[in-house]
């Protein structure tokens, strides 16, 4: 559908409000048709980058540019942005059909035209029937439809997206993200996408752009953000990690005096061991680094079990088993003394903060 | 007929049902009570009294509205009054509510504050400052002829001109408050979705700001059209005895007829007006629309 | 602890205070409040509590309205009511007052024609022609129908926009005699008013208002009640007034119809009217005597009479309002007033 897709490119972004620094000198390029997910908490500038982008807000200084057309005193409405809201943001006072034709009135698309468009972005949302419905007529699930219809219908280049599922539930919230993939594999479009939900973000981007404190702290694909985190931040940002203090002298990797085997070599300096659930198992596996740890609690949770274990010097390890019944029935009793393997290609060192 | 349960405790539940209600019930009550003694004893005491006389029951004082000729111009004068203040409440109160209404918090409750102000002033002192703003060794006079931009004084009061300017200072926060609070409940979001979609800041007001302004416009319209139709003392101040007023007729009659039914009858007619005004406007903004302000 | 006792001791003494006066009669008085009735309350109310050894209880009244209200239900409250001219004549076509007992009224000094049989005057006052003093020195306009001449005083008017006074002045401006003015030839006098109608500035609704037009020189030329015009030269204002061709309005009293206190209230109604009490008034209130012997009571001087507007020297100048002509025509004329205004 669009082969207009614009790739993006930021340079030196600084947004101060009074003393709180919202964005801290941003640099970020995005291909042309690339799906970008800015990720991060409330108040880490994610937001803020998205209404700089959008034109909401300005900018103390710095660089914005669609295509390599300099954008950044551009005004809003002349930027061809689509642009989806948190809160959908639908008029009220229109049906759901003018809704969507409601930037092809603007940009004074014939009214033939503009109907078979209006259909065809409806139809592209899976809503070709309810034209004539009025807003508040609407679910959560539709209206987040209608949204991205309107955004679509003109064929921006660019489409801007602000937390746009965080309002629904999360069945509806996990359908929508594989239907959002399909959508943007079809149209093409240059994709920027808010969310502070990690898996979102993994499902859905072809990179993903960690930002705290304003800057953003790491720009990569799903998997090596999550197989290879830069640093502790993004390591605790995203899975659920545990992290032991490891010290590297002479390329050797200690833990507590215990020598760790790692995929690759470090340098001489102190570091975090990134844990994750899924990275440790229990029993001897071979070749592996092996912990010796105190079951502490095994929580059933349907599709998995949840076992904390304590090592050594008190830290708490997390794992998760698949609920089997051979594993249900081989659980460790609370208190039992266990191993815990960790491969050496599982094992990540992030430097320590 | 829904069938009555009868399973476990079933009726214990009933019961704590209706307590709640019952205890809705009489907390309302207090109200409904004193509203039926304030509004509906007196309304319908000011309708006997039009209708009754010494003679019995008699239409005279009806009669009279539609034969005398000043009670016509008295009324075609209260509307056009009220129409023209309605008309200049909404061209200057707008843009005060819509520039208060995209204030930050502080800045947005002090000028509604100064918006308030008048209401600090009792209604015969702001009259009377009118006057002596607007007569003809007034302020605006005097300053128009040192300038040189008038030689004769300018006739701006004791006419339905002085009476505009009144009665409209008056109304603007009218106007203003409703409408700010319908505007302060319109999600941002929505300007800058149609930004975002390609509307001009004028297409963007136009098409999207006002219609979803309508709930709160429509409310404020109301306010102000029905409280101009009872206006009293600023036009018999303002007015110079050139604009009269259904309520300035209501008191005069009482002086003159020395009997309230004259009196009754134009209050039983302004009354019914008031409620139609109401109902008209109810069947253009239906109340869950006027209570409804935009969003999901 | 000592307040409470104190409370109580309050109470117990105001209980006491009460006792002789539940003992003594007691008569209620209505009038129309303010300064007015202030004035009243000292200036004959006072003196006839000590003198009939009674309490006069006080309230006010908007009008004859009220006083049918209480005669139709049976239910009369007040021993007097203190009414405008043309409330009384209304009111006694109505049949809603005592007649009044003139073997103990005295009306000695009283005009007959503000004593009637159930209705008598108990103030003047005079609506009279004042004029800027700064625009036309002393030498304003003498007669109303220099008033309505806007070639000898160039300047804006100011009117009552009530049709009484304002007829009568309207058909003296056209040279209608002061004692041939009834009954009022209402077309006169509207042909009479369309003249003056553009130099006036303001038609004023009432006595406030008449007196801010005069005292803010918006008016140069008002037909205003004296007691509102001496109350604005008073205040520094630069205005004169003339009585010349000053028409006499009143307040009477009267008693209501089933008051159960009426021998006393006669009584009390004799000694209001008498010279000795109406020689109070002028001192503290802007209104004149009805009765022209409390000039012959030595409490006004002469000097202080030359001011006051029921003073022989000046009632000479003036004439009467006829409340009964009103009472049949006020209705009429005022609807044909207001279409006049209107136009």
């Amino acid at each position: 559908m669009s082969s207009g897709a614009l790739p993006i490119a930021v340079r030196a972004l600084e947004r101060r409000y009074g003393r709180v620094v919202a964005l801290d000198g941003v640099d970020l390029d995005v291909a042309q048709g690339e799906f970008l997910t800015l990720l991060g908490a409330s108040g880490s500038g994610k937001t803020t980058l998205l209404m700089i982008l959008a034109g909401f807000t300005r900018p103390d200084s710095g660089s914005v540019k669609f295509g390599g057309v300099e954008m950044i005193r551009t005004p809003p409405h002349k930027r061809n942005l689509g642009v989806v809201f948190q809160s959908y943001a639908l008029f009220p006072h229109m049906d759901v059909a003018a809704n969507v034709a409601f930037p092809l009135v603007l940009r004074g698309v014939a009214s033939a035209e503009r109907e078979r468009r209006v259909r065809s972005a409806l139809e592209q949302v899976q809503l070709g029937e309810l034209g004539s419905r009025r807003v508040d007529q609407l679910s959560g699930g539709q209206r987040q439809r209608v949204a991205l219809a309107r955004a679509i219908v003109f064929e921006p280049g660019i489409l801007l997206m602000d937390e746009p599922l965080s309002a629904l539930d999360k069945k509806l919230r996990e359908q929508m993200q594989i239907e959002l993939r399909h959508l943007h594999q079809r149209l093409g479009t240059t994709v920027i996408y808010v969310t502070h939900d990690q898996r979102e973000a993994l499902t859905l981007s072809d990179r993903i752009a960690v930002i705290d404190g304003g800057r953003i702290l790491q720009i990569d694909t799903p998997q090596r953000l999550y197989e290879a985190p830069a640093s502790h931040f993004v390591a605790d940002f995203i899975g659920d990690s545990t992290f032991l203090p490891v010290s590297v002298r002479n390329g050797v990797a200690r833990w507590r005096e215990q020598v760790l085997q790692t995929a690759r070599p470090a340098a001489d300096g102190e570091y975090q061991l990134v844990l994750r659930p899924e990275k440790v198992s229990l029993g001897a596996a071979p070749a592996a680094n092996l912990l010796n740890a105190v079951v502490e609690e095994v929580v059933y949770q349907g599709d998995s079990v949840r076992i904390d274990v304590r090592l050594a010097g008190g830290a708490v390890v997390t794992l998760r088993e698949l609920a089997r019944a051979a594993r249900i029935a081989a659980m460790p009793a609370v208190g039992s003394p266990v191993r815990l393997a960790l491969d050496p290609a599982d094992t990540v060192l992030v430097p320590a903060p | 007929m829904s069938e009555v349960a009868t399973g476990l405790n079933a009726a214990g539940i009933r019961a704590d049902a209706r307590r709640e209600r019952n205890a809705l019930a009489g907390l309302t009550s207090p109200t409904f009570l004193v509203l039926g003694l304030l509004l509906f004893l007196p309304v319908g005491w000011l309708f006997w009294l039009s209708v009754f006389d010494d003679t019995g029951l008699t239409l005279e004082n009806y009669r009279r509205m539609v034969v005398e000729p000043a009670y016509i111009s008295i009324f075609r004068t209260t509307f056009e009054l009220s129409v023209l203040v309605t008309a200049l409440s909404v061209v200057l109160g707008y843009p005060v509510a819509y520039m208060i209404a995209f204030l930050p918090p502080r800045a947005a409750s002090i000028c509604l504050t100064l918006v308030l102000v008048p209401f600090w002033t009792a209604l015969l002192v702001r009259t009377y400052a009118w006057l002596v703003i607007l007569q003809r060794r007034g302020v605006v006079n005097s300053v128009l002829m040192d300038w040189g931009v008038i030689d004769e004084p300018l006739q701006l009061v004791h006419n339905f001109t002085g009476t505009t300017i009144g009665m409209l200072h008056i109304m603007i926060p009218f106007l203003v408050l409703p409408l700010y609070a319908n505007m302060r409940a319109i999600d941002r979001d929505y300007v800058r979705a149609a930004a975002s979609l390609g509307a001009s800041p004028t297409a963007t007001f136009w098409r999207v700001y006002l219609p979803l302004s309508v709930p709160g416009l429509a409310a404020g319209t109301v306010m102000v059209f029905v409280i101009c139709l009872g206006f009293y003392i600023t036009p018999q101040f303002l007015g110079g005895g050139r604009v009269t007023t259904i309520s300035m007729k209501i008191q005069q009659n009482i002086a003159t007829y020395f009997d309230w039914g004259a009196a009754s009858s134009l209050g039983v007619v302004l009354f019914v007006v008031t409620l139609a005004v109401f109902w008209g406007f109810s069947r253009l903004f239906p109340l869950r629309r006027l209570t409804e302000v935009g969003g999901p | 602890m000592g307040m409470i006792s104190t409370f109580r001791a309050a109470i117990l003494l105001s209980v006491a205070a009460t006792l002789p006066a539940a003992a003594q009669t007691t008569i209620t008085f209505a009038s129309y409040g303010g300064a007015y009735q202030a004035a009243q309350r000292k200036a004959l109310l006072d003196p006839i509590e000590k003198m009939l050894n009674i309490t006069i209880k006080e309230d006010t009244l908007g009008g004859v309205a009220d006083v049918r209200a209480q005669v139709k239900a049976n239910a009369v409250k007040w021993d007097i009511a203190d009414l405008g001219g043309a409330s009384c004549a209304r009111g006694s076509a109505e049949g809603l007052f005592e007649p009044l007992d003139y073997s103990v009224i005295k009306t000695d000094g009283i005009d007959k024609a503000m004593a009637t049989k159930d209705w008598i005057g108990v103030i003047y006052y005079s609506t009279v022609i004042a004029w800027n003093t700064q625009k036309y020195g002393q030498n304003g306009p003498q007669t109303w129908a220099d008033f309505w001449d806007t070639k000898k005083f160039p300047g804006t008017r100011s009117l009552s926009r009530g049709a009484s006074e304002t007829f009568e002045i309207a058909l003296m401006a056209d040279g209608v005699p002061m004692d041939k003015l009834y009954p009022l030839d209402a077309d006169r006098a509207l042909k009479s008013l369309a003249r003056i109608k553009n130099n006036v500035v303001s038609w004023w609704a009432s006595g406030a208002q008449s007196a801010q037009l005069l005292k803010d020189g918006e008016a140069d030329i008002v037909a205003i009640w004296n007691g509102r015009a001496g109350a604005v030269i008073k205040d520094g204002a630069k205005a004169a007034i003339t009585y010349n061709q000053g028409i006499f309005n009143i307040d009477c009293l009267v008693i209501p119809k089933g008051s159960k206190n009426a021998a006393l209230a006669q009584k009390a109604i004799a000694l209001m009217v008498s010279p000795d009490l109406q020689a109070n008034i002028p001192a503290l209130i802007d209104y004149g005597p009805i009765n022209a012997k409390a000039f012959d009571t030595g409490k006004i001087t002469p000097e202080a009479a030359t001011k006051i507007n029921s003073a022989p020297v000046n009632a000479a100048k003036q004439t009467n309002m006829n409340f009964d002509f009103w009472r049949d025509n006020l209705t009429k004329l005022t609807e044909r007033m207001d279409a006049f205004l209107q136009q």
